[in-house]
């Protein structure tokens, strides 16, 4: 037997089973606000309150298993840059396209995106800004899609 | 006969001009977005579904299924050329890059063209005899019934598709539970909604999908960061006789095959494409080659492929549940087009099944006859460098979201899906069974308060009834054979972790 392991946070099994407990604790304590029984009737919250439930048994279970396994832990890697910058790029796209018009939330996507690979060029990004709203002109027009271009 | 007849009235319906282009669009479209990586069937039917908006019903059924099977084509071709694994096309990149290796391309593309066509008629065949009749048996479910194949169904999807039974029901249950959001059409109470009017009726199916397979698919990708040269080789499609005729009993197996385990719940392209492989690994007459670049590594999963891909039709247009994420996706599109799939649909719409059935032979003519020429220029897809690519599909994706509702709060939603969707992946939760669960969990609802309406709130009702009870049964043993295994792999030595296989 090898020695047995604790699991750490940055123990990818241990926090998939902290995040699913977690998620059920939430849904569940929201459920339980809801009407369990109405009129002799099934209520809004029964369902997610017994579905709730399975997913704590379920992530209780995965918890159980990363203390339980014997193999080394795997660390959870994530490299927030990329989503980050994804992330970042569509939320300014849809605020500018909100504020503004959506032609400058294309030249923001088309600006913004490209960060997250290397290497960077302002030559292409203001090709692929140039496209985008060549494309999103012609869907506008020719598939009827209701765009606020500008 | 009456087949034959059906199917005559079938042709009528997809020959028409518009329903043939309309096949012909979603083969392209699908082949193309299905080449390139990262984007699998289910990202591609979510980013080309804001297209069929506009289309009429017909029209919009036979293109999604054709961007169905061009995407799953197309995944086909970029594992064989380029060794781009997708989930579908995982067997492919074994002995369809050999092929490539040998600059054996031409053949490897024309023996995955020619078998996918030989799978996709052995399955329009079980297909046009299976369904009618299935559609008759379903008409005894009860919503106990339902409520229990639906589970059934989430147990199965957890242990065929996903690495372990945990992360894929917990992920199924999530998904039922964001499905919760908006307004319970029972009592009319907003559930979850934080007094968001947008989630009123629900969070948007759109937004999950693209977020999940797109959002998050792209910044995984960014993530690995590995090169891959451009396909440069040559392509020579015409293959001597003796290789044509080597084709021919594999495609043949694997149609049967992969028909079959498409009709299973969890099954479909997937886990049929690795029992065609390993049925040929042992049976065929060239065993010793396959994994090395034979054709009948190719020919076999192809074929099993395509057709588990159309026999999985069949419960979603017969009982009415779709047996994985990819079927649940088509589910939510015909909803969307107002066909509710079901015992009732064949009856309902003969033209709309029996024109959905011939369309699909319909596009495998156009894959073969049209695609597997034109591959080449598909190819060229690929030459564009991916930081060219990705703020593209992150265009489509806006655009695709946006114009669903008009509103860029579903953008914003699309976005936080995708945050989410990355934190899942690197945890190591597959989102496709969350994505099952999402589209089946209002129906699970409702077939389970139905049930308990009905029985007056005795949950005795689930094990009572002989189907439910059944299928309970089942899920029972399933899950104590699973904790057995477990306990049993306990007590063995640890293995070599260097070693261990990781799952599919």
């Amino acid at each position: 037997m090898t020695a047995k392991r604790a699991p750490r946070m940055s123990d990818r099994d241990f926090l998939r089973g902290v995040v699913l407990t977690g998620i059920a604790i939430a849904f569940g304590v929201g459920a339980s606000r809801y009407p369990i029984w109405e009129y002799g009737n099934t209520g809004p919250g029964l369902f997610p309150l017994i579905v709730s439930s399975i997913l704590l048994l379920l992530g209780i279970t995965s918890i159980a298993r990363a203390f339980l396994a014997r193999e080394a832990p795997v660390k959870l890697q994530i490299r927030l840059r990329s989503i980050a910058i994804v992330v970042v790029s569509l939320c300014g796209f849809a605020l500018l396209s909100e504020l503004a018009n959506m032609i400058l939330g294309i030249f923001f996507l088309a600006f913004v995106a490209p960060l997250a690979s290397s290497p960077y060029s302002v030559k292409r990004s203001m090709a692929l800004a140039l496209g985008f709203t060549a494309i999103a002109f012609v869907f506008r027009e020719l598939l009827g899609l209701q765009l606020p271009l500008y | 006969m009456e087949i034959l007849h059906n199917l005559a009235f079938g042709f009528e319906h997809a020959l028409t001009l518009n329903n043939l282009m309309f096949c012909a669009i979603g083969c392209i479209a699908g082949t193309i977005v299905g080449l390139l990586p990262g984007l699998g069937p289910l990202a591609t039917i979510s980013l080309l579904l804001p297209l069929t908006y506009s289309i009429p019903v017909d029209g919009a059924i036979i293109m999604l299924a054709g961007i169905y099977y061009g995407a799953m084509y197309g995944e086909n071709v970029s594992a064989i050329t380029m060794k781009i694994p997708h989930a579908s096309s995982i067997v492919m990149c074994i002995d369809g890059y050999a092929l490539t290796s040998k600059n054996k391309t031409g053949l490897a593309l024309f023996t995955a063209g020619v078998s996918s066509f030989i799978g996709g008629t052995v399955a329009l065949v079980v297909l046009a005899t299976l369904a009618p009749p299935l559609g008759k048996v379903a008409l005894l479910f009860g919503p106990a019934d339902y409520a229990a194949l639906m589970l059934f169904g989430f147990v199965c999807v957890s242990l065929v598709a996903t690495d372990s039974l945990v992360n894929g029901l917990s992920m199924c249950l999530l998904g039922v539970l964001l499905g919760q959001v908006g307004t319970d059409v029972t009592s009319g109470v907003e559930r979850f909604t934080f007094g968001l009017h947008l989630v009123a009726d629900g969070i948007g199916l759109v937004s999950v999908a693209l977020g999940c397979f797109g959002v998050a698919g792209i910044a995984k990708n960014l993530d690995n960061r590995d090169h891959r040269s451009p396909f440069r080789g040559k392509i020579n499609l015409i293959p001597s006789w003796p290789d044509f005729k080597r084709i021919l009993p594999s495609a043949l197996r694997g149609g049967v095959v992969g028909s079959a385990m498409g009709l299973l719940p969890g099954g479909g392209p997937v886990i049929a494409q690795f029992t065609a492989y390993a049925i040929d690994k042992k049976v065929s007459k060239h065993k010793n080659e396959i994994g090395t670049g034979a054709i009948e590594g190719v020919a076999g999963p192809a074929a099993a492929d395509e057709a588990a891909a159309r026999t999985s039709f069949i419960p979603l247009m017969s009982i009415g549940i779709p047996e994985n994420a990819v079927m649940a996706l088509m589910m939510a599109a015909f909803i969307i087009k107002g066909i509710q799939p079901g015992p009732n649909m064949i009856a309902q719409h003969p033209h709309l099944f029996w024109g959905l059935v011939a369309s699909m032979w319909i596009g495998n003519c156009f894959l073969l006859f049209l695609n597997l020429p034109l591959v080449r220029y598909w190819l060229s897809v690929l030459n564009l460098p991916y930081n060219v690519l990705f703020p593209a599909i992150l265009f489509f994706c806006c655009i695709g979201t946006y114009s669903i509702n008009n509103n860029v709060l579903d953008v914003l939603i699309t976005a936080g899906f995708g945050l989410v969707g990355y934190l899942f992946i690197r945890l190591q939760l597959d989102p496709a069974p969350l994505l099952l669960g999402f589209i089946l969990g209002p129906m699970l609802e409702e077939n389970f308060r139905r049930a308990l309406l009905l029985s007056q709130g005795d949950f005795r009702v689930f094990v009572s009834e002989p189907i439910s009870g059944t299928l309970l049964g089942l899920i029972a043993l399933f899950i104590s054979w699973q904790v057995i295994n477990y306990f049993r792999a306990r007590r063995r030595p640890p293995r070599n972790p260097d070693v261990a296989l990781e799952p599919q």
